[in-house]
């Protein structure tokens, strides 16, 4: 009875971090087309100031109030990057380290603390960094599930408007977009499927699950719709095969695991994929070189005919 | 398009000045466009032609003056007005198909939340034929040449069904031929009674296909009927302009202090 | 080990004064290379290496090399390499571009180098705890002897690394200026930038080593990038922002400990949280860029103007003979009392009337607004009516030398297009 107990509570909680991962690969998707890919990595690293706020304020460790806390500070760690672009000289890469780094001091520095303040049930919050999906519970998961759910609502509701932001903004915007709420409305999903992220895969490497699986989708196709749904595919398999080998080895933090899922798919994409991978490229590198010599030689032979074609439709490209 | 009420100007700039941040880049503009014609925007580079249209369309803040379209401010009548951006703004490599593109001409009148349908694609395929390019709707947009690109541009710009268009630089790096063919659909508009108005870099063209230009170069140098705008003198005052007082103006104002 | 970083240490000065010092020189190094990121926007390259280097750390120890020796710094500048090398292969290949693809080498290496460092046997010197957020507390135990005297390792290594880095500094210090300023000039006057670029990312993984058993791999970004965006906003001379940015990382790092001491947390965090507020504070009080300076700016600037304005409308008056216009607004009137204080206006019976400095300050007001407006006439095609709104804000942004240039370039008339007369310089 045990026994089927806890087999039914791991699917459940497989069931929910595989949504997590779907979500994540297709909002990850949107941004990476939006160009704005490490967006998330800020709000990442911020959170755990929130989960560790978040404890200290309430002094409750159930999932839904940390992780209030941690959007809470993602979305104050995103605020102070806009703040950084409007009120001072320094550029936005070195603003995005900034707040990397010193969000991420801050919540190492709260976590660290509540051991020595008095505080004798704070380890658990160390989970939140590689992500440890061991302690979650069967309501947590269908908390994490109906978030990514609302989420992917979101994206298939505004996909219109948001591919025509992330292809030509100047465009949109003189239609009459407003293009900045939507990539405001953009960046505040990613922070939401961050958060939702932070069980499975942790602080340091959840920007991992938004990257990755849109990076290698985009691989395999050339419509946005079918990438966004392949990209989903991809992080939920991540997602999947990091817990499932997490499971077996408990010492293992999730977070790692997940990442190296993803990037094996990354790798076998990037090699074999039909056209765009790299093996593809080569052969038709290699085969349009040797079409070329052919018609050169051909032209060689009978010089009243044609020049040879060297591109296929007749004009220059670009 | 109903005739233009005489004196209702169908484009009109005034005292336009635009800034890059607090540094002026285009001063004080003042230009009126009354009746359907292809209207040319002609300088040299970095003359700001660009930053005006931009200016025009909300993208760049004015921080000076006002444009108006058919006598109102711009937001009131943006499904009237088209807009065909450089080039390179955009990645070529995105996952969409010319017929995506030309669609997204329709998403202005679609509004919020809602698909295009069958009389969207009919509309986006006619704009492909008007271009041209009926028979590459489905490729993808990396795939095709300079002057390819710029004419789903245009086709894009015509599914806006608008009564005012703004070209910026659209023969850019486009062959000759598909030059001739885009001034051709743009004169077929003019015809049609649309305005059509061109930030354009050659002069030759610009003397053979505009009916009316302005010479601009950080400020407004001359405007008119081609043939009386494009003399010697206005040339000369265009590009070898010696306005260095306007760069070190700006830099004034951009330190909030005076100059030397 | 996260917490009780502190409890076990006890006040002892001498263990606390090496921790201090050794936190002080790797802040110092990371500083000094993070300057030359920050300069080049290559500030999430840092990033990216700061984590990166894990896998090479970890093999190197598992390969029996010691944290601080030179066998795990070889590994961590192979790793940051490796990094580099494949973004930009990925890139080369058709692959993805710019962030995305550094974002999915990045974090994979560093997955990579957790996995190792949990499988490696017990007892090896790492552990996921260490590796996210050093042990600097602990450090000062683990001591070689040198000259004698027993000094910790991770600051011999420490003072080596950043000695090391100095003399690279100084030796390439004109190329590195030249590359950051323009890349694109610097290769096409055939210095060598690809070499400077590959060296600059070699002394971040020199920089990265060197801190990361103080403070593990993900804070070291903070320490590169922090104190130099802090220096970048309080000088504008590359020279001058090293040395600020170096300074700002000691006193950042010995203020950090000692607030990690005081409060029992770990060092690390603490000091990257003083190095924020360091750039808080330094975006508050930059003397150009800082907001108490644009807000003296901004309000110095509408001061002079409303100044100006009041002289100006007092000149028109006279000479239109009409009465003065009185003051509308707060700032107006505070103006005109200003002015009646330094005498430049007068309060005569018939109004208030311009002394002879006022009257001065005025005619250059009033000539910058008409030679201004003769020259727009002449260079630009405006209506005439539609000469004064721009004429308006310039008039305050002309000086000597610029009215100058406009009357010999409006060909030294002396009437505006309204034909008003153009007042002499005073």
């Amino acid at each position: 009875m045990i026994l089927v107990g806890i087999a039914y509570n791991t699917l459940v909680v497989a069931a929910g971090v595989a949504a997590v991962g779907f979500a994540a690969g297709v909002v990850g998707a949107l941004c990476v087309l939006r160009k704005r890919a490490l967006v998330g990595d800020a709000a990442a690293h911020a959170t755990l100031v929130g989960v560790a706020c978040s404890f200290l304020i309430t002094g409750r460790r159930d999932l839904a109030t940390l992780l209030a806390g941690a959007l809470v500070a993602a979305f104050v760690g995103l605020g102070t990057l806009v703040l950084m672009r409007r009120f001072t000289r320094t550029r936005d890469d070195a603003a995005t380290a900034i707040v990397i780094g010193v969000s991420f001091g801050l919540g190492i520095a709260l976590v660290s603390g509540l051991p020595a303040w008095g505080y004798a049930e704070s380890a658990g919050l160390e989970q939140f960094l590689l992500g440890h999906t061991a302690g979650l519970t069967a309501s947590d998961a269908a908390l994490l599930a109906g978030v990514a759910v609302l989420a992917v609502a979101a994206v298939a509701a505004g996909l219109k408007e948001a591919t025509l932001v992330a292809f030509d903004a100047a465009f949109a915007a003189a239609s009459g977009w407003p293009v900045a709420v939507i990539d405001y409305l953009l960046v505040a999903l990613v922070a939401v499927m961050v958060v939702a992220g932070l069980p499975a895969v942790g602080a340091v490497l959840v920007t991992a699950l938004v990257v990755i699986p849109p990076v290698t989708a985009r691989y395999w196709t050339e419509r946005v719709g079918s990438m966004l749904v392949l990209s989903g595919c991809l992080g939920l398999a991540a997602a999947v095969v990091g817990v499932a080998v997490s499971a077996g080895r408990p010492g293992l933090a999730t977070g790692p695991l997940v990442v190296l899922a993803a990037a094996a798919f990354f790798t076998v994409s990037f090699l074999f994929a039909p056209r765009r991978g790299w093996i593809a490229q080569r052969l038709a590198a290699a085969r349009m070189s040797r079409e070329w010599l052919q018609d050169r030689a051909e032209h060689a032979r009978d010089p009243g005919g044609m020049p040879p074609a060297m591109f296929p439709d007749g004009e220059p490209h670009p | 398009m109903t005739p233009s009420v005489a004196h209702v100007p169908i484009v009109e700039f005034h005292d336009v000045t635009v800034a890059y941040g607090r540094r002026p880049v285009v001063w004080n503009v003042d230009l009126a466009i009354d009746a359907p014609c292809l209207f040319g925007i002609i300088g040299p580079n970095g003359a700001g032609k660009s930053t005006l249209l931009k200016a025009a369309l909300g993208l760049v803040p004015m921080v000076g003056g006002s444009v108006r379209f058919f006598g109102a401010p711009l937001d009131r009548v943006r499904s009237r007005v088209g807009y065909v951006p450089q080039r390179e703004t955009v990645d070529w490599d995105f996952p969409v198909n010319v017929m995506d593109v030309v669609l997204m001409g329709t998403y202005g009148r679609l509004g919020w939340f809602r698909r295009p349908g069958g009389h969207e694609r009919r509309l986006a395929a006619e704009s492909l034929d008007r271009v041209g390019l009926a028979d590459m709707a489905d490729r993808q947009i990396g795939k095709l040449s300079g002057g390819q690109q710029q004419r789903v541009f245009l086709a894009r710009a015509l599914a806006q069904q608008a009564d005012i268009y703004l070209l910026d630089e659209p023969m850019a790096g486009v062959d000759v031929r598909s030059q001739e063919s885009i001034f051709r659909v743009l004169a077929e508009l003019k015809r049609e009674g649309r305005l059509v108005i061109v930030v354009h870099h050659d002069l030759r063209t610009a003397a053979q296909w505009f009916d009316r230009v302005a010479l601009v170069d950080r400020r407004l140098v001359a405007t008119g009927p081609t043939a009386a705008t494009l003399t010697p003198e206005n040339l000369n005052r265009t590009y070898a302009g010696q306005i260095e007082v306007l760069d070190e103006l700006a830099r004034a104002v951009a330190a909030r202090g005076r100059t030397p | 080990m996260m917490g009780g970083d502190f409890t076990w240490l006890g006040p002892n000065p001498g263990i606390h004064g090496w921790a201090m010092a050794t936190a002080a020189v790797v802040s110092a190094s990371c500083a000094l290379v993070g300057s030359l990121l920050v300069v080049r926007r290559m500030s999430l390259l840092g990033d990216a290496i700061g984590h990166a280097v894990l896998p090479g750390i970890a093999v190197a120890v598992l390969a029996g090399g010691r944290l601080g020796g030179p066998l795990v710094f070889f590994g961590a500048v192979a790793a940051a390499l490796l990094t580099v090398w494949l973004t930009q292969a990925l890139r080369a290949a058709g692959g993805p571009a710019e962030d995305a693809g550094a974002g999915v080498v990045f974090t994979t290496l560093f997955a990579i180098g957790v996995v190792i460092v949990a499988m490696a046997p017990a007892g090896t010197h790492l552990d996921a705890a260490c590796v996210l957020h050093g042990e600097l507390a602990f450090l000062p135990f683990d001591t070689i002897t040198l000259a004698g005297l027993p000094v910790p390792r991770a600051f011999a290594s420490g003072v080596v690394a950043f000695l090391g880095l100095a003399v690279a500094a100084a030796a390439t210090w004109k190329l590195q200026v030249f590359t950051a300023f323009d890349a694109a000039a610097a290769r096409a006057a055939g210095l060598p930038v690809a070499a400077l670029t590959m060296g600059l990312l070699a002394a971040t993984a020199i920089a990265t080593v060197s801190s990361f058993d103080a403070v593990g791999a993900v804070l070291v970004v903070a320490m590169l990038v922090t104190p130099a965006a802090a220096a970048e906003l309080l000088t504008r001379r590359l020279h001058r922002m090293v040395l600020v940015a170096i300074v700002l990382a000691v006193v950042g790092a010995c203020l950090g400990y000692l607030a990690a001491w005081r409060l029992n947390t770990s060092a690390a965090g603490m000091i990257a949280v003083v190095l924020g507020i360091e750039y808080a504070i330094a975006a508050v009080i930059a003397p150009d860029d800082g907001l108490l300076a644009r807000l003296a700016g901004r309000i110095s600037l509408a001061w002079r103007v409303t100044c100006e304005d009041r002289l100006a409308e007092a000149w028109r008056a006279e000479e239109a003979k009409r009465p003065h216009a009185p003051a509308a607004t707060l700032i107006e009137s505070c103006g005109a009392w200003w002015l009646s204080r330094t005498g430049q206006i007068v309060r005569a019976a018939d109004g208030p009337r311009l002394s002879p400095s006022g009257r001065r300050e005025a005619e250059t007001v009033v000539r910058s607004h008409r030679l201004w407006e003769a020259w727009l006439g002449r260079h630009a095609e405006l209506p005439v009516d539609h000469l004064h709104p721009p004429a308006e804000w310039v008039e305050h942004h002309l000086g000597a030398a610029m009215r100058q240039r406009l009357e010999a370039e409006t060909g030294g008339r002396d009437s505006d297009p309204h034909g008003r007369e153009i007042p002499p310089e005073a």
